[in-house]
């Protein structure tokens, strides 16, 4: 039997690309900023969201997507924080794509949201990969890590457009340096912002 | 992990070409695979038959060409490959500012079938 070659000549990620731009533009027509927000698990991603949500809620009107595994834990601290709040379960996947996000935007309705958050999964390799939507990326290393993690995870810190720093307030009790960690992020990223706070005692959390 | 959710949307693309060429069957997927694409040959081989078990494509096989990742120094213009030099410049030593010049993608090249 002959086996015919077919040319595609296509990058993986074209199909979650045009998904993501038509996203995008949606929310832009709605007034709706999405973030994407990254982390490892435990950085302090929801913390960090509900000092935010605090300190802005007089501002914006805030819905957040919390994007787990399993589990409801993140949305449920949200609701009882007076957050307006979506748990989506990826079933085993360790990221979100734009189909995805957009799936949980419809649930969650953004009619009436200034900005919406998308809690990512947990995870500093997936979520850089796939292109959510959203108009900026952010993501989140606590001191507790380590600072050489923009040197071993090189994709998430070259496309974020933030960096937060967080748990600033148990820096004395760990071996983490402050000027290697931003060196280090600048060289993946130049033009990355950086924002040093703790989540928990609300130190720079105005910046 | 991270390979099994690229494999599920290369999967997705392939069987959009399959049936607009109006395919049975997929003998070989064959990417391009970006030394700076985040995206890892082995473990693409290691993961490839579990995403692919009790699929139509579990007999598919997978070909992989690895593309070097190339950038170019803004500060002296030296082409280096940047995996290989660890993102330093080899001239200057430049290691923040250069523009990539290939090894980004992640392509679906070509698939073989009938």
């Amino acid at each position: 039997m002959s086996v015919k070659v077919i040319e595609v000549k296509e990058s993986v990620f074209k199909n979650n690309n045009e998904r993501a731009e038509i996203l995008r533009n949606r929310l832009k027509a709605n007034n709706t900023f999405l973030l994407n927000l990254m982390s490892s698990p435990g950085s302090g991603k929801t913390t960090t969201l509900l000092r935010t949500c605090e300190t802005l809620k007089d501002k914006y009107k805030i819905g957040i997507l919390e994007a787990d595994i399993d589990g409801s834990v993140d949305a449920e601290t949200m609701k009882n924080a007076g957050v307006k709040s979506i748990q989506v379960h990826t079933g085993g996947m360790c990221h979100l794509d734009a189909d995805m996000t957009a799936q949980a935007i419809d649930e969650m309705g953004v009619e009436d949201v200034d900005l919406a958050v998308l809690e990512n999964v947990g995870n500093l390799v997936c979520p850089a990969e796939f292109d959510t939507g959203a108009v900026k990326n952010a993501c989140i290393l606590s001191i507790c890590e380590g600072h050489d993690k923009p040197l071993k995870y090189p994709l998430i810190f070259e496309t974020c457009d933030a960096m937060i720093i967080n748990k600033i307030d148990v820096m004395p009790y760990f071996n983490f340096d402050m000027d290697m960690v931003k060196e280090y992020a600048y060289k993946r990223n130049p033009n990355i912002e950086i924002f040093p706070i703790s989540a928990v005692t609300g130190e720079g959390v105005d910046a | 992990m991270h390979e099994v959710g690229v494999i599920k949307a290369i999967l997705k693309k392939v069987e959009k070409v399959m049936d607009d060429e109006k395919l049975d069957y997929c003998d070989t997927v064959v990417l391009e695979v970006g030394e700076l694409s985040g995206v890892v040959p082995h473990f693409m081989e290691e993961c490839w038959p579990a995403a692919t078990y009790h699929s139509r494509f579990e007999n598919t096989k997978l070909e992989m060409n690895v593309i070097k990742g190339m950038v170019r120094c803004d500060n002296c213009g030296v082409e280096f490959n940047a995996y290989e030099n660890d993102l330093k410049c080899p001239k200057c030593g430049e290691d923040r500012k250069h523009t990539p010049l290939s090894g980004r993608e992640l392509i679906i090249k070509e698939i073989r079938g009938n």
